[in-house]
């Protein structure tokens, strides 16, 4: 079950879809987007969703999130009511409630999607999940720049005007930073400083934004919350797994080059998602793991088929290697491009990721120096959890990935020869780094 | 010069040991001082320094273990296993082996917190970490003055050797601190001199 909602914003390879819609209703697709790609205004939402289902205390939401199953949608799958429950129950002062819609990876547009098309599920959901854990203190944390955040501003104050908001809504920038959506960068930027991540422990949710316990949720995560607030934990399940319910935003980049944002199930084959055959997908985005494409067309989208594969659904990132690419070219550029997003503060990220990038560069060329494979191997394992945060993990995930997947391309390029026919970059990727700074602010 | 019996082997054994302790903390020291600024040695790169100073640390801790574990154990002098960690109370030179009990306590320390360092705060492990610049002179000096064998020969040069190494580590780690890389350039500097085609703009030129 799949419903197709492209963000209908200018860029390559997008196109506003509408194709193989299924109609709506209270158990079919699409949940949170709208059938029609028309972003839903107040008055529509009210119409069709009622004002937020406040429960008037806090706390009796999280019973019918863990019931639901809901799990966060931002990519670690993390179960929402365990969150929810350990803020709740925390000590101190009341704590921080942050919607995150950074969505700082490139190859993801659902955050930006379901923000543009069903915002105010969204600001009902950071409502509801303040409320749940007795807070009043609620922020969205979003790019700053684009119309984006304008209709956000307008939809806040709209809200507000209807008395619809019990906690005002603050939007904070977020940088154009690939890690600017990490929990510990978001709560350093949301305190006022630069968008760095931090050592943990403390976590966000010990000690965050300005210092009090933040809870941080992906904006896919609380619009889920919105509707199970509404129709209940049965409804939720009703679609998906039962280990893994419900439906989530996924963001699709086809073999020919067409990118679109669908709302699916958990569990659907990952062959009714992408269209033709490829020879290998790229699953849960640039922190994520390459499969082959036989392999890929016969799995579910779905972390129990996943994992043990090293791959997991993620943020719902799915790209289609089309055959005319060479897949350690397309690897190489990602990984340049996330050794340039290291923010600098870790040596073994700032010091092994560029050399990692250089030496997927040189495998990626012909005739690489016969030694290129094993220091990339031999780097994987010294920079693999040496970081503040997960950016090392995450790249040396995809590396390890592609000097799999590409095995066979990296013989053929130690002869000599590349099966690529075509150098035009696939993967997108954004043009510029950060320079100082001012860049992570 | 005496020859090793079974009754002179585990006192030979705790001064080969303890010597072999020494330049292993030394070299720890200099390799913690590396992976701090950023330097640099021949043939690694600065990411596989990190990997190399936590291995030679648990290296001179199990030296370290094996120096301690002979000389309580060794029925030639009386030191008693309280002395092993609570400082000044043996019988046997108290002051110099007292000065190793604390190094030892320091170095346990600065071990158990980065076995769990995934579970303290980043300050309180730096914190803690600081304790090595304490520890590693107090090793010294009861090395020094606990054996004579350190103060006359090959010893002596072997143990003027590490002080100068460290030293000379510690007033480098001092210079570079004025002259770090801003943190956004960090990564594309690294790129800039990596070799090959990393270079090319988008890195898969062919």
């Amino acid at each position: 079950m799949t419903h197709n909602a492209t963000l209908p914003l200018p860029g390559p390879g997008q196109r506003p879809a509408a194709e193989g819609a299924i109609p709506g209703g209270r158990r079919g697709l699409p949940r949170l987007m709208p059938v029609q790609p028309v972003p839903v205004g107040l008055g529509e939402h009210l119409e069709r969703f009622g004002p937020p289902p406040y429960r008037d205390a806090p706390r009796k939401l999280i019973g019918e999130v863990e019931a639901a199953g809901l799990t966060g949608r931002g990519g670690a799958a993390f179960p929402t009511h365990r969150k929810l429950a350990a803020m709740a129950t925390g000590l101190g002062p009341a704590p921080v409630v942050i919607g995150n819609g950074a969505e700082g990876e490139p190859a993801s547009n659902k955050d930006k999607s379901l923000l543009w098309f069903s915002p105010h599920l969204v600001l009902d959901g950071l409502q509801l999940a303040a409320e749940a854990v007795g807070s009043v203190t609620v922020g969205l944390y979003v790019h700053r720049n684009s119309q984006l955040y304008d209709r956000l501003v307008a939809a806040i104050a709209e809200r507000a005007a209807a008395g619809l908001d019990a906690a005002g809504v603050e939007l904070i920038d977020a940088p154009p930073r690939f890690l600017a959506g990490e929990e510990s960068a978001l709560a350093s930027r949301a305190s006022g400083g630069l968008a760095l991540p931090r050592f943990k422990p403390p976590r966000a949710s010990q000690r965050g934004v300005a210092g009090r316990r933040t809870l941080v949720q992906n904006v896919e995560t609380l619009a889920h919350l919105a509707l199970i607030a509404r129709y209940g934990p049965g409804w939720f399940r009703s679609v998906g797994t039962p280990d893994e319910p419900g439906s989530m935003l996924a963001t699709l980049h086809q073999a020919d080059g067409a990118m679109s944002v669908v709302e699916t199930t958990l569990g659907t084959p990952i062959a009714d998602l992408l269209r033709r055959p490829a020879q290998a997908v790229l699953v849960g985005g640039y922190h994520g793991a390459w499969l082959p494409g036989e392999q890929a067309e016969v799995l579910p989208l779905a972390n129990a088929a996943l994992r043990p594969l090293g791959a997991a659904v993620g943020a719902g990132v799915l790209a289609a290697l089309p055959a005319d690419r060479c897949g350690l070219a397309e690897t190489a550029r990602v990984v340049r491009y996330l050794a340039l997003e290291s923010a600098g503060q870790c040596g073994p990220c700032f010091n092994g990721l560029p050399r990692m990038a250089g030496a997927l560069a040189e495998l990626a060329g012909l005739r690489p120096a016969p030694q290129v494979q094993a220091d990339l191997e031999r780097w994987s394992g010294l920079v693999a959890g040496r970081g503040a945060c997960h950016h090392p993990d995450g790249t040396v995930r995809l590396v390890r990935s592609a000097l799999r997947v590409f095995a066979a391309e990296i013989g053929h390029h130690a002869h000599g020869y590349c099966t690529g026919t075509s150098s035009r970059p696939f993967l997108p990727l954004p043009a510029e780094a950060a320079i100082d700074d001012e860049d992570w602010r | 010069m005496s020859a090793i019996t079974h009754t002179t082997a585990l006192w030979y054994a705790s001064r080969a040991t303890g010597v072999v302790s020494l330049l292993l903390l030394s070299l720890v020291v200099i390799l913690g001082i590396l992976v701090n600024r950023q330097g640099r040695l021949p043939g690694l790169p600065s990411f596989a320094i990190t990997g190399l100073h936590r291995t030679v640390s648990l290296l001179a801790v199990l030296f370290v273990a094996l120096h301690v574990a002979t000389a309580v154990i060794d029925p030639f002098v009386s030191i008693g296993v309280a002395a092993v960690v609570i400082p000044f109370v043996s019988a046997y030179k108290p002051l110099w082996l007292g000065l190793g009990a604390v190094s030892l306590d320091l170095v346990a320390a600065l071990i158990v917190t980065s076995l769990v360092r995934a579970h303290l705060s980043r300050r309180a492990w730096r914190g803690i970490h600081w304790l090595a610049y304490a520890a590693w002179p107090l090793a010294l000096v009861h090395s020094f003055m606990s054996s004579p064998d350190l103060r006359s020969g090959g010893f002596l040069v072997l143990t003027a050797g590490c002080t100068l190494a460290v030293a000379g580590a510690a007033v480098w780690r001092l210079a570079s601190g004025a002259r770090e890389v801003p943190r956004a350039e960090r990564a594309a500097v690294t790129l800039m001199r990596t070799r090959g085609p990393a270079r090319a703009s988008d890195g898969g030129a062919r």
